[in-house]
């Protein structure tokens, strides 16, 4: 979660990830923040995301993520 | 039927009548009825490539599905005797045969689309070839009537086709529900290209009739026919005239018709969509909204999340983020990174996939030229903005420039506004050259003379139209410009609704008789009933 934690706040450190739950609905991530995000996300848990996973809910919150990660890692 | 026609407005309250007079559970029966009707009101033959669209994406989406429960279940049944490897190869081989199956209806789909749209186009581009090296050209004797609304309903198909292909949703069994997802009348000639999971809620689920509904759609309908019919009719005969010798003009006239055709466009395009979504909320329908007061932009990039937004969603979702998230454009952004910087690589997958959808955009608006150069201009600036954010920031950081600032944000609404205008006349003057001909007279062509209708053309016989006509089109402007000043806090008929009856009403009433009037007889002199968006 830490890891994951540090590339949101490379990408966007003016956001309050620990609270923000509208990461996506809400427009704090443009697309170009969401590719490389998913480009770090990628590179970093040696996963890939494929569009199937590329659902609002999946990028709202950490939490999200953090979920979608560890079922990509489990699926693979 | 023209939409702008008293056949459609008999068609129209028809089926809103049969509609609530009907048992609930068969009001989507109605609107297929009254889709497959309207449709075939404008060319019998072509509801059938609407019903091979519906035919081959319902059996493609099922047979996905059946490919994903078999998988399921297998795996279920055999969970203790399978090792981890066969597990893995059996869900490739199921993969594969999903993917295989998306891929043939998706191959059907793009090709009755490119067959219709694309066909002079590339024959053309292959004449040209053989001329170059003086073979004997191909005669174009084929005649392909375009299928109405083709470019709307293969994109909302194919969006439908790869969302049950990602698992985002279950596909639908009852084939007339997805044919009328694909047909449903009120946006197969222009949009909004909407998404099954959300149209899908809206059209089989029961509406009872409520006055609210009613009363908001009416009043959403009658603003949109005044935006047709008495903006954008009377300016298309203006801007045609302008358009047609723009070298007879001068350069500040031909300016004035570019700026007088970006109303026009908004008026007509925003104007059928606030006439078909007042329709379906009088339904009970809401439909995706396609404007979001695109011309108080701040850049191209943000003009393009506003305008026609459900085909800027359509990109983003099924070209933009799956190139932009593939291997390869991930691993050439890694190499280049190692070259070029971080923020230069972080931009590489968004680049690639940027060209693509501005070439797909310009192509999907029409075969040719102009098209292809017009959404190659679009994403230029898109990419450069990108590219140079670094060095904008910079640059307002020396200037001191304040983001929250309301002369700020004026300049980058008035420069965005100029940029989508000039980039928008492009296609619409006749050939390429002619619209960057266009774009040269207005810088050069500054001769000045002691006649004002030499400096800007006034309306007239000669421009077609009336003083009076013309009047009242920028009248119409006005209202809309203060119409999306308003709807910066709050939907303009909330606004409206909170005024007395006394007021309300006659506003309606007059609203209406200046539609039935005057909008009726701009519709006829301007011989225009038609959508420009229709043409796409």
């Amino acid at each position: 979660m830490d890891e994951l934690l540090e590339i949101l706040e490379e990408i966007n450190p003016y956001i309050d990830y620990s609270t923000e739950k509208n990461l996506i609905d809400g427009k704090c991530l443009d697309s170009l923040s969401i590719l490389t995000l998913i480009t770090n996300i990628c590179d970093a848990f040696d996963i890939e995301i494929g569009p199937k996973w590329m659902r609002n809910e999946n990028f709202n919150s950490v939490e999200a993520m953090w979920e979608m990660i560890q079922t990509i890692q489990e699926e693979e | 039927m023209s939409i702008t026609s008293l056949t459609f407005f008999l068609f129209a309250a028809v089926t809103l009548v049969v509609y609530y007079c009907l048992p609930k559970k068969w009001q989507w029966y109605v609107l297929l009825a009254a889709s497959l009707v309207f449709y075939c009101a404008g060319g019998a033959k072509s509801v059938i490539y609407v019903l091979i669209t519906a035919t081959v994406i319902y059996f493609a989406t099922l047979g996905m599905q059946r490919i994903s429960d078999a998988q399921r279940e297998y795996l279920k049944q055999n969970k203790a005797v399978l090792s981890r490897e066969e597990k893995s190869a059996y869900k490739a081989r199921q993969k594969k045969k999903r993917k295989a199956m998306m891929l043939a209806a998706l191959l059907v789909n793009l090709a009755i689309l490119c067959t219709f749209k694309y066909f002079h186009f590339a024959l053309a581009q292959i004449n040209h070839l053989i001329r170059a090296v003086g073979a004997r050209e191909i005669q174009d004797t084929v005649n392909l009537i375009v299928p109405l609304g083709i470019s709307f309903y293969t994109f909302q198909s194919i969006g439908y086709l790869l969302d049950v292909y990602w698992e985002f949703y279950k596909p639908e069994r009852n084939y007339g529900k997805v044919l009328l997802f694909v047909s449903f009348f009120p946006q197969i000639t222009q949009g909004p290209i909407s998404n099954f999971e959300q149209l899908s809620a809206e059209l089989f689920t029961e509406h009872t009739f409520t006055y609210r509904n009613y009363a908001w759609g009416f009043q959403r309908m009658l603003w949109g026919f005044a935006k047709k019919m008495i903006v954008a009719n009377i300016l298309s005969v203006y801007v045609g005239r302008i358009f047609e010798g723009f070298q007879d003009h001068s350069g500040i006239t031909a300016l004035f018709g570019m700026f007088c055709y970006s109303v026009q466009i908004y008026a007509d395009f925003s104007g059928y969509m606030d006439i078909m979504c007042g329709y379906c909320e009088m339904l009970g329908i809401r439909l995706t909204e396609n404007f979001d007061r695109p011309y108080f932009s701040k850049s191209v990039a943000e003009y393009w999340r506003r305008w026609h937004i459900s085909l800027g969603t359509w990109f983003k979702k099924y070209v933009y983020y799956p190139i932009g998230m593939s291997g390869w454009s991930r691993r050439l952004a890694k190499q280049c990174g190692k070259k070029l910087g971080k923020y230069f690589a972080d931009t590489i997958p968004a680049t690639i996939a940027l060209v693509v959808v501005w070439f797909a955009t310009g192509l999907w608006h029409g075969a040719s030229w102009s098209y292809i150069l017009w959404g190659g201009v679009n994403g230029f600036f898109i990419i450069l903005t990108l590219w140079l954010e670094p060095v904008y920031s910079k640059v307002k950081t020396a200037l001191r420039i304040r983001e929250s600032s309301r002369l700020w944000a004026a300049f980058q609404t008035i420069r965005t506004f100029l940029l989508v205008t000039f980039i928008k006349v492009l296609p619409e003057v006749g050939t390429l050259s002619d619209g960057l001909r266009l774009w040269k007279h207005v810088f050069v062509n500054h001769e000045l003379r002691f006649d004002f209708r030499w400096i800007v053309a006034f309306p007239g016989s000669e421009m077609g139209v009336s003083y009076l006509f013309f009047l009242l089109a920028a009248a119409g402007t006005a209202a809309m410009f203060v119409a999306s000043l308003l709807q910066r806090k709050k939907p303009v008929r909330a606004y409206f609704n909170e005024l007395p009856a006394a007021v309300r009403i006659p506003l309606v009433c007059g609203l209406l008789f200046v539609v039935l009037t005057l909008g009726t007889l701009a519709t006829f002199k301007s011989g225009n009933g038609g959508f420009l968006y229709a043409q796409f």
